[in-house]
């Protein structure tokens, strides 16, 4: 009641045309020329099996050691630092990207990798809205529905696959399906929309359609206009809104791949054929697997197997569409992974993680903040981003601060959902 | 006795025209405490010799120098006790108790000439227990006693209708976690503030905001309900209930409705959107929910080993494993089904079985109607399990698991929501500071004050749950940890010395506890409305949203009421919101009540499954692809199109898979436009020709036109407007006149593509139906129409008349009447 939607104001107030954009006016115009991505490793990802390793050195409060591979096994690739493949673990094959030698040879000059973040929870559901929002309490939209806010009268312009897409309104998320299923939506009066032959074929014909679609029209809008709920009268406007958002999809099918990918491959490839084709602004990417409470090597390994697969089909995409320097990639996790195995030879929920970042604006090959031999967090100067012992325990809440600030949210719609907390250049 | 001062002031004012809408209101009225709502003054009730009791309201005319004009005098209704006194002789009219939003005041007004009122002085002052409450309670129930994020509202709570009953829950259970610290006198004096300040606040505008609504009437409300309730159209004999009996045959028709199978569909939707144990459907993994059974022997019986399995194997696979997903979701079932207190769905000390299921948990002692009905659930026990309802379940334990360092917090924290309405983590607003947190003692969270304040609700309940471990199987547990709050509730600690489960006393303790009930409404609210009752609003709230929140609370608390009455029957709760003004709002009669009905009504977007329901419902046929195809479709799995989640729209249109995504879509997005163009695209094409095959008197669509009506003459012009007026009938629930221009808009739509296409045949027009639309084999059976020497075809449209009612039906499938609740 106290935080009213935009669009529910709009609405309310019958302007349904457009949405009140000098209240939220685009950072770099009107058309979008900076995307977001963010890639959520959903269940909380290991980052002392990725990028901040520790290796098998032994605790000296007994509980055993990290990680399973020796300390002289860690790998070092420019500024960066990343883990080896536990003993037990046999590694994917060197030539797949998701081989963390592959993966860390082809990106590391384009990646940020920022460690020692205090996510102050445990808990899946908490962690995911703080990484994602900035916010550990309810009621912060994801950074990716910031980040479309301004395009919000784009047909995709947020879409979610799954994970912390609270919106507060600002934009409708959009969810996807298989690839073949946008055919048949680019094409809702064809009857063979697969077939490129046939897709002109309707169920009716163009005249018919035509006059369909006007009657309907006249008909919401009629509808709208004699409605005294408000509530209804709302949800007509909504409705007018999105249909007369003169969307066409067939661009989305001329970048889509013939057959798209299954899993995170797949969300890369539909997410930046939206943003080629003008018609998203933002998504969420997002692959499970990492909640290994049990046999932590085998699964953990192969989560992030599938996961640096996906980012690099993803970064694969981003080059076929020439977007390198337009689409910014930040991939995180609920929280990290405790440093010590438990019975089960598993790893329970840490609240200490890490988040990479890559692409536009990026500042690759650089890595920021440190935790001790135990994965605790060390503290920083908010200045200089290096480990001050006088310094702040960065937090998402800081993350954000600085991802914001980065990808340029209006202040308009930063201050309605403040983080008031130090700035620093986290991101650039 | 009597000034000619007062005289005068009382004739002035008892003149005043008496609204019949201010009187409806005040009849409801029954707070006696005078108020001050800038800048009206209302005192409901003071008493003058020689004019007995009046109702008085003075209007704040100067700010500045605090001077009121009368603005209404009345006689005061019955139920009101003086809340104020006025001299004859000082010309004084005093104000003990002044509520002031939540301050209160003692207030005098010295009467000046010209019928106006000065305030000459006024005193904040406190009530006793009003200290106490602000040092003990206003942190989770509010300053305005309209609760929080914690805390429930104090306005017509639970124990609020007498002080022994709010006495005893303080002296028993508050503040949460320190009940110790209010008992007795202080208990007595916190009930006393509580009943007097926050208690029977009605006030005029929650019953002007009520008429300001104008509602469905029975019949529309019926076609609704049904819609909304058992996604099918109202039966003859439920129509006729309603026509004959009002309100009170719609009443005896919603009861009959939850008697049907499908209205527990319905039901399971409802409670899954809130538990989402479909997590464990087989949608989400072949044998998602049978993977949890490791430890149960017979857990696959349905596979002989891979080299015998045979076509049963995966039907029994998938049924078997979706059998056990459903267990919790059963259970609630159950207990309505029954008409059992819904306290039940968490003190029910067994589970349910079906025939399938049964197998799996090695289970035979159930006497089934027959083993291989999937809809036939029994309740049963597993030996040496201390059932504990939803709580002990398999399915529950792992869709809200725990590790071993978090000891059962996330269960606790999932109780706290789903049960009792609480967010833990919204507790006093802001989490503290992770790194200005002293966590060096032995036991932080027992310790720490920044600890303590959500620790002492989490834990007691999380130590509740100490004998169910990571996988959800029961294994008592001898030792727990010390460096945490043992087993409890509130400020109950857990009785070890019972010998009684933990889990099953905690359950017992959550039933009994008024914010379970207020969860459930709150559920069930947001099942029926598809949006959450109004959160108290906070110290910026405007008048409007202030007003909006009481005139819902107020009614939730009624409904609420009657439910807790009826032996906690949720039949009676679903039936009580969907007879409310609030579900069958359908417009604004006062638009001045704009704002406070931002949020008021029931019309939601269908969810996929409603959608898919009701297609099949109007239609007598799912939306599978074209009908020549729909024997094979049916038994194809995914080719439902708004059921499938991976090659069709279920996630685009706003579903929910309870595992990844867990919120639905409430407001269309730019995809699901073309969803639902694409469904009315097919739907009439599927639809139009297939009713024409039909006789007239088994028609759905058409049962007033035939495939040869045309337009040349009035008669049967008059026909095909007529069949547009039944079509707004049958596929929108919207009357309308034949002269309305709705019927005209949808006639001259007709007119336009029939001449149109006509004159286009041999042309740029076929005389042939478009391909998908051809109607060549029987829908249910996939034999050919053409056979034994009978061609029962329908594959063309030569006066283009078929095409033009699917330009009709495409039309109306796109109505915001059809797609939304």
């Amino acid at each position: 009641m106290q935080r009213r939607s935009f669009l529910k104001i709009v609405s309310g107030l019958g302007v349904v045309s457009t949405l009140p954009m000098g209240l939220v006016r685009p950072a770099f115009g009107a058309t979008p020329t900076r995307f977001l991505i963010t890639v959520s490793a959903s269940g909380g990802w290991d980052p002392t099996s990725l990028i901040d390793p520790k290796g098998n050195a032994l605790r000296a409060d007994g509980l055993g050691a990290i990680n399973n591979y020796s300390t002289t096994q860690i790998k070092t690739i420019g500024n960066l630092r990343y883990a080896a493949y536990p003993d037990s673990v046999v590694p994917p094959d060197i030539g797949s990207a998701g081989h963390m030698d592959t993966f860390f040879a082809k990106h590391y000059k384009r990646l940020r990798v920022i460690n020692g973040i205090d996510t102050q929870t445990n808990g899946h559901e908490s962690g995911q809205r703080f990484v994602w929002s900035g916010r550990l309490e309810t009621g912060y939209p994801s950074v990716a529905a910031l980040a479309a806010t301004p395009f919000a009268e784009r047909p995709m312009a947020f879409i979610s696959n799954g994970g912390y897409d609270y919106t507060a309104d600002l934009v409708a998320p959009v969810r996807t399906a298989a690839g073949s299923t946008f055919a048949s939506l680019a094409y809702p009066n064809s009857q063979f929309p697969n077939v490129p032959a046939l897709i002109g074929a309707g169920y009716l014909s163009s005249p018919t359609y035509a006059a369909v679609q006007l009657a309907r029209a006249q008909r919401l809008s009629s509808q709208r206009l004699t409605q005294t709920l408000p509530k209804r009268a709302q949800q007509l406007a909504q409705l007018e809104i999105v249909r007369n958002g003169d969307v066409s999809l067939e661009g989305l099918l001329n970048y889509l791949p013939e057959q798209v990918s299954a899993g995170l491959k797949g969300q890369a490839e539909i997410a930046i054929a939206a943003f080629a084709s003008g018609l998203a602004v933002s998504a969420t990417l997002n692959v499970g697997g990492f909640d290994t409470h049990a046999d932590h090597d085998q699964d953990q390994s192969a989560a992030l197997t599938t996961l640096l697969e996906g980012i690099d089909h993803l970064w694969q995409q981003i080059e076929l569409r020439g977007m390198q320097n337009q689409v910014t990639v930040v991939i995180g996790s609920d929280f990290g992974r405790t440093p010590f195995y438990n019975a089960a030879v598993g790893k329970d929920h840490w609240n200490i993680t890490s988040v990479m970042a890559m692409g536009a604006g990026i500042t690759g090959n650089t890595l920021i903040g440190e935790t001790d031999a135990n994965f605790e967090a060390l503290k920083m100067n908010a200045s200089t981003l290096l480990p001050h012992s006088t310094g702040l325990t960065v937090t998402p809440k800081h993350l954000h601060r600085a991802l914001r600030d980065f990808i340029g949210v209006p202040s308009a719609l930063d201050a309605q959902f403040p983080l008031a907390v130090e700035s620093m250049a986290l991101f650039a | 006795m009597k000034t000619l001062a007062f005289r005068r002031f009382c004739h002035c004012v008892l003149g005043i025209v008496v609204t019949i809408l201010w009187m409806q209101a005040q009849a409801a009225t029954v707070d006696s405490t005078p108020s001050f709502n800038d800048p009206v003054l209302t005192i409901p009730r003071i008493d003058v010799e020689g004019y007995g009791a009046l109702t008085l309201q003075l209007r704040m005319e100067d700010a500045q120098k605090l001077i009121f004009g009368i603005s209404s005098a009345n006689p005061a209704v019955p139920g009101f006790s003086p809340g104020a006194t006025y001299s004859l002789q000082t010309e004084i009219l005093s104000i003990p108790v002044l509520r002031a939003g939540a301050s209160l005041y003692a207030v005098q007004l010295r009467l000046l000439s010209g019928e106006k009122f000065q305030v000459s002085s006024a005193v904040q002052t406190l009530l006793p227990g009003q200290e106490k409450y602000g040092q003990q309670c206003q942190g989770c129930h509010g300053s305005d006693g309209l609760g929080g994020a914690v805390g429930v509202t104090l306005k017509a709570c639970a124990n609020c209708g007498s002080v022994d009953s709010l006495v005893t829950k303080i002296n028993d259970s508050m503040p949460l976690g320190s009940a110790q610290s209010c008992v007795d006198s202080c208990a007595s004096e916190v009930a006393s503030y509580i009943l007097t300040v926050f208690n029977a606040t009605s006030t005029p505008s929650d019953g002007l905001a009520m008429a300001a609504l104008s509602v469905m009437p029975p019949s529309a409300t019926l076609n609704a309900a049904s819609m909304q309730l058992l996604s099918r159209m109202p039966t003859q004999g439920e129509l006729e209930l309603v026509a004959s009996q009002g309100e009170a045959g719609l009443r005896k028709a919603l009861k009959g409705m939850m008697e049907e199978p499908a209205f527990y569909v319905r039901l399971s939707e409802i409670f899954n959107d809130w538990l989402h144990t479909n997590r464990y459907l087989s949608n989400n993994g072949p044998e998602a929910a049978l993977q949890l059974m490791r430890r149960y022997p017979n857990a696959r019986w349905f596979d002989p080993g891979e080299a015998l399995r045979d076509q049963n194997y995966q039907i029994n696979r998938i049924t078997t494993n979706n059998s056990v997903a459903a267990e919790p979701l059963e259970l609630i079932n159950y207990v309505v089904k029954k008409n059992l207190p819904m306290t039940k769905i968490l003190t029910a000390d067994y589970f349910m079985v079906n025939g399938y299921s049964a197998k799996s948990y090695g289970i035979s002692n159930i006497a089934f109607a027959d083993e291989w009905d999937p809809t036939e659930f029994h309740p049963a026990r597993l030996p040496g399990l201390p059932h504990a309802g939803i709580l002990s379940s398999l399915i529950f334990l792992n869709r809200y698991p725990t590790s071993a360092t978090n000891r059962n917090r996330a269960r606790s924290r999932v109780v706290y929501d789903l049960f009792l309405d609480v967010d833990i983590l919204a507790l006093d607003g802001v989490r503290p500071d992770g790194s200005a947190v002293d966590i060096s003692s032995f036991a932080p969270t027992m310790e720490n004050p920044d600890c303590v304040k959500c620790h002492s609700l989490l834990d007691p309940v999380a130590s509740s749950f100490q004998s169910w471990n990571l996988a959800g199987r029961f294994v008592p547990k001898k030792n727990w940890y010390t460096d945490m709050f043992q087993a409890g509730f509130a400020s109950s600690v857990f009785p070890v010395s019972s010998g009684q489960e933990p889990l099953q006393w905690l359950s017992e303790k959550i039933v009994a506890d008024a914010r379970f009930d207020t969860a459930i409404v709150r559920l069930v609210y947001k099942g029926l409305t598809g949006h959450e009752p109004l959160d108290p609003p906070g110290s910026d709230a405007t008048t409007a949203e202030q007003e909006a929140y009481n005139a819902e609370s107020e009614l939730l608390g009624t409904i609420k009421a009657s439910y807790v009455a009826d032996n906690r029957n949720l039949k009676t709760l679903i039936a009580e919101l969907v007879l409310s003004p609030y579900w069958r709002a359908q417009g604004l009669v006062n638009a001045n009540y704009a704002l406070v009905h931002e949020d008021t009504g029931a019309a939601q977007l269908l969810t996929p499954e409603m959608l898919h329901r009701k297609i099949a419902a109007l239609f007598g046929f799912e939306w599978r692809g074209p009908l020549d195809q729909y024997a094979q479709a049916l038994r194809a799995p995914g080719s439902a199109r708004l059921l499938d989640t991976r090659q069709y729209f279920h996630q685009i249109y706003g579903g929910i898979d309870s595992f990844s995504i867990t919120e639905r879509l409430t407001d269309p997005n730019g995809l699901m436009v073309f969803v639902q163009e694409r469904l009315a695209n097919e739907m009439a094409c599927y639809s139009v020709p297939q009713d024409f095959l039909s006789k007239k008197s088994e028609r759905r669509l058409f049962p007033l036109v035939e495939m040869t009506t045309q337009l040349n003459s009035t008669s049967e012009q008059l026909a095909v407007r007529q069949n547009i007026q039944y079509l707004h009938r049958y596929l929108l629930s919207e009357e309308l006149a034949l002269d309305d221009p709705e019927i005209e808009r949808g006639y001259l739509l007709f007119v336009a593509v029939q001449a149109e296409g006509k004159a286009k045949i041999g042309t740029s027009e076929s005389k042939s139906l478009p391909n998908q639309c051809m109607r060549n084999n029987d829908m249910m059976t996939g034999a050919s129409l053409n056979s034994g020497g009978v061609d029962g075809r329908l594959r063309d449209d030569p006066n283009y008349v078929l095409r033009a009612w699917m330009a009709v039906v495409a039309y109306l499938l796109t109505d915001y009447r059809f797609l939304y609740a």
